[in-house]
């Protein structure tokens, strides 16, 4: 542990306030109605992921917002923004792909998952953006064990 | 800083060279300070960075670094980044160590700068000053002596124990092949790129192949801060010792913890510089090579006879393959070889030298320069139909004259042009058998039996060592 | 947009995983295809239907993501992200994995034949592309590897008569490679995609390259002889012809020139198929290509790949992230 401590870029990051949980509408409620899938939806999926260095989750560290979220369920598109705590922040790739693993793994396939740094947030931006873009790369990183385990991490629910 | 090396080394734009496979992984170690309270980080148009704290506080962060060991002992890509290399081991850092030496006052014990030249990086400074490679061995040796170092050496000379040993290995693993399956192919150990790669990919499949013997550079180093030091009695560490090569990767083999003298806090070889810094330093001081004054060699550790240096037979890469076929085949069957004959396979790096009796093939040698030869002796070995006795293996195409430090053609010339000369400055300098070079004897007898054998062996043989792939799911590359 | 494009099979190819890639042996009586179940499959025509012949399960521990089959049809090479290429032997029905290529340091992303059966070339994304010879005893040794890209390299091509290769990167940019003085060397690199360029394709004759990247278009590129006064040389001179922009949606991942009609068909991520013909009455140097077909739900999701039948006007496959593959007939109308 002492090890990965002291590796941690952004020793003392902001936090802030988790959202409430969401109030269930009428029509959600009714089963028989085939409610689209909204942006609040995506949100609640990837808020409570792990920073891949900080016990915190990914909304209490800012990373993820509501507003980034972007749905458009006629189209069957997804497009979320995320914002790394640093601009320099080597973790950037790491927590996109834990977004995007997230995404894949929860929506239906008729999907498209687009996951990109909130821009002007980090040094590396367009490098970051684009190697989450490339589907191979993401294809070929999750077949690599200790990465898969580290985003599996990520991705755990962890205890209230 | 890459500016340094522009023009003359520019690692990325070789040819077949090892190149780095990818970006740097290495984990950087961080004396963590203890943090109050919340703060910023900003990044000013310079690219410093600055932490804000809340009450506006501002204070420069440090840039972590990497150390050129760190480097080594990581899995992460082939050779190091230039830009450690910069730091550690340049022209730069012998101009400073030079200044500090004029600067110190008459109460302060000097260091003792010495400089050992590679016969590769004579040719090569040789074919631009159109001289031939013994009088810019001469020139070199003013030109050093008046920037205020005190010995200019030869690494011809070290080569000379390097062949022996070779020779000498050589022939006990022939001896044991039959109940050591990884006896042979003695696989050469002066190419330090070929090293460094065979320690980062394959390990320790690979390893027990290469030959122990230390490289020519090694050698020197053992004589200058073991054998030299000890004679003129000053201490290893007050001795600067700087190597010109043809190679950028022979700074990478002085960094080695196998060459560092715990003892002493000192490398044996303290800075490598190439062909190509040693024509910028030339440039720096506004000297041409042909205007400069020669001065007598250093002879104490130099290939010489008369004023004239010598070197060995073979190949432009040191010559192993030969001085071990020619050796052997006279040890072990008793035959003399004269020339010897190439047959060259797949392409011109790829050679072969075999002695025959009667229809039987007595031993089997090859040359493998370059990545894509050296791909297929490891794929040859690993599916077990090497036929090989002994591969003298460089990772440069053409071989040490074709460094990655040497002098890039001017103007018209083509690299094969220039190549060409090198090779013909390199091979009109008179060949010497290394077993009947008396000094080197005389100093196995002196020096190696005086320190006792297990000594020896350290000083003149080296290890390697298989480095880990990293397993660190945070810093992996994808 | 007048020709059609009809839907003749589709196959449940690699189940519960990606179709990364299908190819065609020379006859076209079979059809290879990988994907992210570690196995190639080869289907063949059963009556009217195809049907799975083989599987080619135990080469690779990780994703096969292409496959290519040599020009006599009787050797199929599989690359895969387990840095390994594999080459099989077809005995009768049967296919036995003759060697495995090891060198690249880690995933291999295509393999290509060149038209002799002599060599083979592969590329990684450790950035390097691989030039290796095969002799009669099905011996493969190393002949270059060409360091040219920054990046990813994601495909390979040979020219269709010549020894020449060309590469495509996640660097934005195709290399074209000759063998001079015993050595491969890159002789061109064609700059104008602003994103990863996933696949190329060369027209019949091998006048032109096609090239299709993750900048939404397709390039087509063409050479220019050294009778054009444009290059000195030392360097060979491919230049931009045409850009087919505004049709594509998404990435494009493959591109394929038909021999037999010459039509263009892209594969994207958009998960459509369209069709492409070359207008014969605009001038050589300026070519404008026109859609003609156009199937928007081709698949249920990303396309990965076409390939035209070799000998069947029209006939193509496809294949999908959803792990399928169709065999489709186009028909233009003349």
């Amino acid at each position: 542990m002492t090890a990965a401590a002291a590796r941690l870029e952004n020793a003392n990051p902001l936090i802030f306030q988790r959202a409430g949980e969401r109030a269930l509408t009428a029509v959600e409620e009714d089963e028989t109605v085939a409610d689209p899938i909204d942006d609040r939806e995506i949100f609640d999926l990837i808020r409570s992921i792990n920073d891949p260095e900080h016990p915190l989750s990914l909304e209490e560290l800012n990373v993820v917002e509501q507003v980034r979220v972007n749905v458009d369920d006629q189209e069957s598109t997804v497009s979320v923004e995320f914002t790394p705590t640093i601009p320099h922040c080597s973790m950037a790739t790491l927590i996109g792909l834990s977004i995007k693993v997230k995404l894949l793994r929860s929506l239906p396939d008729r999907f498209k998952i687009d996951v990109h740094i909130t821009p002007g947030t980090h040094a590396s931006e367009d490098a970051v953006n684009k190697q989450l873009a490339d589907k191979e790369r993401v294809a070929a990183a999750l077949e690599n064990s200790q990465l898969l385990e580290v985003v599996n991490q990520c991705l755990s629910t962890k205890p209230v | 800083m890459a500016s340094h090396f522009s023009g003359v080394l520019q690692l990325t734009d070789l040819d077949d060279f090892i190149t780095p496979s990818q970006e740097c992984v290495k984990p950087v170690k961080v004396d963590k300070k203890q943090g109050r309270s919340v703060a910023k980080i900003q990044i000013e148009d310079d690219g410093s960075y600055f932490q804000v704290n809340q009450d506006g506080q501002r204070q420069k962060l440090e840039k972590a670094k990497i150390t050129l060991n760190d480097c080594l002992a990581c899995s992460g890509c082939i050779t190091s980044a230039e830009s450690i290399l910069i730091t550690q081991q340049s022209h730069e850092e012998l101009y400073r160590v030079l200044r500090l030496n004029q600067q110190s006052s008459g109460g302060e014990q000097k260091v003792v700068v010495v400089v050992s030249v590679s016969p590769q990086s004579r040719a090569s400074l040789a074919a631009r000053y159109g001289l031939s490679s013994s009088e810019t061995a001469r020139r070199l040796t003013a030109f050093f002596k008046n920037l205020g170092v005190q010995y200019v050496f030869d690494t011809g000379f070290s080569r000379t124990f390097s062949l022996l040993e070779s020779q000498r290995e050589f022939l006990e693993r022939f001896a044991r092949k039959e109940e050591d399956k990884k006896a042979l192919p003695m696989l050469a150990s002066a190419c330090p790129g070929w090293i460094c790669y065979a320690e980062k990919t394959h390990g320790d499949f690979i390893l027990p192949y290469i030959s122990s013997t230390r490289s020519p550079q090694q050698m020197m180093g053992s004589l200058v801060k073991n054998f030299f030091a000890r004679q003129q009695g000053v201490e290893p560490q007050k001795i600067y010792h700087v190597t010109v090569m043809p190679c950028y990767d022979k700074k990478l083999e002085a960094s080695r913890p196998d060459f560092y003298l715990n003892e002493f806090e000192t490398r044996e070889v303290d800075c490598v510089i190439t062909s190509g810094e040693v024509l910028k330093m030339l440039e720096e001081e506004g000297v041409s090579l042909n205007d400069v004054e020669p001065a007598p060699l250093d002879t104490m550790f130099s290939s010489v006879c008369g004023e004239e240096l010598l070197c060995h037979a073979g190949s432009g890469s040191g010559g192993y393959l030969h001085h071990v076929y020619t050796h052997a085949a006279k040890q072990l069957f008793g035959m003399e070889v004269g020339e010897l004959t190439y047959k060259t396979l797949k392409n011109k790096d790829f050679q072969e030298v075999t002695l025959e009796k009667d229809g039987t093939v007595l031993l089997r040698f090859a040359a493998t320069y370059g990545f894509r030869n050296i791909q297929n002796l490891v794929q040859k070995l690993k599916r077990g139909k090497s036929p090989y006795h002994f591969v003298e293996v460089m990772a440069c195409p053409s071989g040490c004259l074709n460094g990655g430090g040497q002098l890039k053609p001017v103007t018209e010339l083509s690299n094969k042009d220039l190549l060409q000369q090198v090779e013909d400055l390199y091979r009109a300098e008179q060949p010497s058998a290394p077993e009947e070079d008396t000094r080197v004897a005389e100093l196995y007898h002196t020096w190696l039996e005086s320190v006792g054998a297990e000594s020896a062996r350290q000083l003149l043989h080296t290890q390697y060592h298989a480095v880990e792939k990293s397993t660190n799911g945070l810093t992996i590359k994808w | 947009m007048k020709d059609t494009v009809e839907l003749v099979q589709r196959l449940s190819a690699h189940p519960d995983s990606r179709c990364w890639y299908v190819a065609w042996n020379p006859k076209g009586s079979l059809l290879a295809s990988c994907g992210g179940d570690r196995a190639v499959r080869i289907w063949g025509k059963e009556g009217d239907s195809w049907e799975c012949k083989s599987v080619l399960s135990d080469g690779h521990q990780r994703t096969v993501r292409k496959v290519a089959w040599s020009p006599c049809g009787n050797y199929l090479a599989s690359a895969s992200f387990d840095a390994t290429t594999c080459i099989w032997k077809k005995k009768n029905d049967d296919f036995e994995c003759l060697t495995v290529l090891e060198g690249h340091e880690n995933e291999v992303k295509c393999v290509a034949w060149a038209p002799s059966g002599n060599m083979l070339a592969t590329c990684s994304r450790d950035k390097s592309v691989w030039i290796w010879e095969v002799d009669e005893e099905d011996e493969y040794e190393c002949v270059s590897v060409v360091n040219s890209h920054t990046q990813d390299v994601k495909h390979v091509v040979w020219h269709p008569t010549q020894e020449l290769l060309a590469s495509a990167s996640y660097d934005n940019k195709v290399c074209i490679y000759k063998e001079e003085d015993d050595d491969w060397e890159c002789r061109a690199t064609l700059e104008g995609h602003t994103s990863t360029v996933w696949s190329l394709s060369f027209d019949p004759e091998g006048h032109r390259l096609a090239s299709c990247s993750d900048d939404r278009t397709v390039k087509i590129w063409k050479e220019c002889t050294p009778g054009d006064g444009e290059g000195d040389g030392s360097t060979d001179t491919w230049k931009c012809a045409c850009t087919l922009s505004g049709f594509h949606s998404r990435t494009v991942y493959d591109v394929a020139w038909d021999r037999l009609t010459g039509a263009l068909a892209t594969a994207c991520g958009d998960d459509g198929i369209r069709v492409f013909k070359e207008d014969p009455a605009a001038d050589p140097e300026q070519p404008v290509f026109n859609l003609t077909a156009h199937v928007p739900k081709a698949h249920s999701q990303d396309v990965n790949c076409v390939a035209w039948h070799p000998q069947e006007v029209g006939v193509m496959a496809t294949c999908s992230d959803n792990g399928e593959i169709a065999i489709w007939k186009y028909e233009s109308e003349v």
